[in-house]
């Protein structure tokens, strides 16, 4: 059922904001997924958290209903099942999406061919994004499987 | 790099600050940033030379040929302007942490900005990143282009803006350019904490460090202040503002940790706290000087902070408003092999019975310029004074936070008193609950039979430091300034007298009689007495010399060797500033009258 993808989207992106967030107070990582999203619309510090949360929960929702998608296509669901779906998501998350996709479409984050020269640039995250701390990738997956499995669960959970 | 160092250490007065509300970078005459906590003022170094020349880390900048060197702030801000002067030409550095702006601006920036000014003068820089006190695990790597250093949860870039190509080696960061007659070159760090660096550019750069100049004038030209010594008040009222942690609203005691109070000795403190003792005088500075939103920032901090331990006051608090200040030693070798190089303050845990009327004190000022206390806090207040008037008969470890025994110091029975006085008058005005009035009275008129049976000297014609002693106390001058009597009573006018005659040295007033430095608060304390007793000439005189001891920026540390000339102890020091302000201030209201 759909509002078992909502209800677990919603809470998982709940705990996977939370887990990345305590990683960064643990000096694992410096990775802000807020502060990255957020800077993509407005170059105000403050106003850039703000948006990045609420754009963060929307891609949680976007992604939960895309993991149903899949639930349904393949005729089964569940929380381990979720929780690998996590982790091949945490994975391309840290190699293509955030490492590739996100600096060709964020107008502040830099790439290799940059120099500092015209416009405030972000660093960019790098491949498995290390640049953000060399743990960065585990607190990334673990922070994504937890995500997936609780998506899963509570598609399970809704039949 | 080597101009006056000793060991290659700069002496404490070399150093110019300039910082941005949440931290604050010491600069060395020579152009080393030697001091740099980031994120936060209370965070771990970054550049930590000050406490280990070889280890520490630092930002060197300099011309690579012999040099003598200016200095001076620009005038009313916290931006710092050195000048090299060479056999070749003349350079201009241009020193400032940046206040955040509209648009994306790195998480703390600091500035330097070279102007050739005469000649063509080739110049070197150096960054030695060393996070964590020099513990961190530091990497130096690369991003967009430009050379960062990275540790855990913090990294610092080091943009080039005409500043010659970046080389990495040794774990350092450096360059070198030529600057001729009208060019300017930048060299930016970009700080980040617990999120990806942001790279500036030159042009946003170049901005924020004009608006910054800008906001600091603006600042500066709210400041009401009509006395004599204007240029000292005002320096004093932007070295206290470079304190103030703007997050909070809480007031630093000094930017450093561990300068000593001895050299070679182990009187070395973490200053990076906010003491509720320094909280009359710092309301007091404030309101004189018109900082309205700092003095209601500070006095909401200050009641945000102790509810943690209500209604006991702990003796500091973190600038974040947290009780916690666990001391340890650093593996840093201290300044001048000043041993231990120590984070936290054991001062923490002690109890000192004076903060109470300072606090009682500040509430009454702060509720004479707000109009008044709200319901919570004057409850609060009035539980603080009950507290007292179970405390007041313990020892204590004093204002000065000694490490022996407790002792019954008459100063912070003095300071009780004019705690549980505060409360009443506090009380009759309706801004505290009446209920234990006549138990406040009561209790303050114990104190007071306490302090003058016990504490008084008919021989020296004095407070005494103790109950039972006959030494003295600099810190009997509060006795005056808190209005424990009336100034000019026979004990006041004998007190100021006693510690004028047996721990002042010319200008210079010690906290007591075997101390190797002189204690700049106490110098202050001592030229606001006087003039609180009306002896404006010797109040005048005092100031004069005072004002003359500051380092070539305007800028004091906690204390002054008389024969060496040096300062000592933390820097810059909140307290010497905040009775430089309030010495100027008491003179210029007494000689109106």
């Amino acid at each position: 059922m759909i509002w078992g993808a909502i209800v677990g989207g919603l809470a998982g992106t709940v705990v996977l904001t939370t887990i990345l967030r305590a990683a960064s107070e643990l000096g694992v990582t410096r990775m802000d997924i807020p502060f990255l999203l957020g800077t993509a619309v407005t170059a105000d510090r403050v106003h850039a958290k703000a948006i990045g949360y609420a754009l963060h929960f929307v891609f949680g929702l976007i992604f939960a209903l895309a993991y149903y998608a899949i639930f349904r296509v393949i005729g089964r669901s569940g929380f381990l099942l979720g929780a690998g779906f996590g982790l091949v998501h945490a994975l391309f998350a840290g190699s293509a999406l955030v490492n590739i996709l996100l600096p060709v479409v964020h107008p502040r984050m830099g790439t290799t061919f940059d120099a500092a020269g015209s416009a405030p640039l972000l660093e960019p995250p790098g491949f498995l994004l290390v640049n953000y701390g060399r743990q960065t990738l585990l607190a990334t997956l673990l922070a994504h499987v937890a995500y997936g499995a609780i998506v899963g669960g509570f598609v399970s959970l809704a039949g | 790099m080597n101009h006056g160092r000793i060991d290659g250490y700069a002496p404490i007065a070399d150093y110019g600050a300039v910082g941005d509300g949440r931290t604050v970078a010491l600069i060395a005459r020579d152009g080393a940033i030697d001091w740099l906590c980031v994120p936060d003022l209370d965070s771990a170094s970054v550049f930590g030379a000050l406490l280990d020349s070889e280890r520490g880390g630092r930002f060197v900048l300099e011309p690579e040929a012999g040099y003598e060197t200016t200095r001076r702030y620009l005038p009313g801000t916290n931006v710092l302007e050195t000048t090299f002067t060479t056999a070749a030409g003349v350079v201009r550095v241009t020193d400032a942490m940046t206040l955040p702006a509209a648009g994306l601006s790195p998480y703390r920036e600091l500035v330097r900005r070279i102007d050739g000014l005469a000649g063509e003068v080739p110049m070197r820089w150096r960054v030695e990143s060393r996070f964590g006190y020099a513990s961190a695990d530091t990497r130096i790597e690369h991003r967009a282009g430009v050379p960062v250093a990275t540790a855990g949860r913090d990294a610092l870039a080091v943009c080039s803006f005409g500043a010659g190509e970046a080389t990495t080696s040794d774990g350092a960061i450096a360059g070198r350019f030529s600057t001729r007659t009208g060019g300017a070159e930048l060299l930016v760090l970009s700080a980040a904490h617990q999120e990806p660096l942001v790279l500036p550019a030159r042009r946003e750069v170049e901005a924020r460090l004009e608006a910054t100049r800008g906001a600091w004038r603006r600042w500066s030209d709210g400041r009401k202040y009509a006395g004599p010594w204007p240029d000292a008040v005002l320096r004093s009222a932007l070295a206290l503002k470079l304190l103030v942690y703007a997050p909070s609203g809480a007031i630093a005691a000094a930017a450093t940790t561990s300068l000593p109070e001895e050299i070679g000795a182990d009187r070395n403190w973490d200053y990076r706290y906010s003491w509720p003792r320094d909280s009359a005088f710092t309301l007091e500075a404030l309101l004189a000087l018109g900082c309205a939103p700092e003095a209601y920032a500070f006095f909401s901090w200050l009641l945000h902070a102790s509810q943690l331990t209500h209604p006991r006051l702990q003796v500091l608090y973190r600038l974040d408003g947290r009780p916690e200040a666990e001391e340890r030693s650093l593996s840093l070798t201290g300044y001048r092999r000043s041993r231990p190089a120590r984070v936290g303050n054991g001062a923490a845990g002690q109890t000192q019975l004076d903060v109470y009327g300072e606090v009682l004190g500040a509430a009454a000022k702060f509720a004479d310029f707000s109009g008044g206390l709200d319901r919570d806090q004057g409850r609060r207040l009035a539980e603080i004074a009950d507290h007292i008037c179970g405390i007041w008969e313990q020892p204590d470890a004093g204002i000065w936070e000694l490490r022996g025994e407790p002792r019954h110091f008459t100063q912070s029975k003095m300071m009780c008193a004019v705690a549980l006085r505060r409360a009443c008058e506090l009380a009759e005005r309706g801004l505290l609950p009446r209920k234990h009035v006549e138990r406040w009275r009561d209790e303050e008129a114990r104190i007071r039979a306490f302090v003058d049976t016990r504490c008084y000297s008919q021989r020296k014609g004095s407070y005494v430091r103790s109950a039972g002693e006959e030494e003295l106390d600099s810190a009997l001058l509060l006795a005056v300034l808190a209005e424990y009597d009336e100034p000019d009573s026979s004990h006041m006018l004998g007190t100021v007298d006693a510690v004028r005659r047996e721990l002042a040295r010319g200008p210079l007033v010690y906290r007591w009689a075997d101390e190797p430095g002189a204690f700049l608060t106490c110098s202050f304390w001592l030229a606001e007495a006087f003039a609180r007793q009306g002896r404006l000439e010797q109040a005048a005189a005092l100031m004069d010399e005072l004002v003359g001891l500051a380092n070539d920026v305007g800028l004091y540390a906690e204390e002054f060797h008389a024969e060496t000339g040096e300062f000592l102890g933390n820097f810059p020091q909140g307290l010497t500033h905040l009775a430089l302000i309030n010495a100027a201030v008491a003179y210029t209201r007494a000689s109106e009258r």
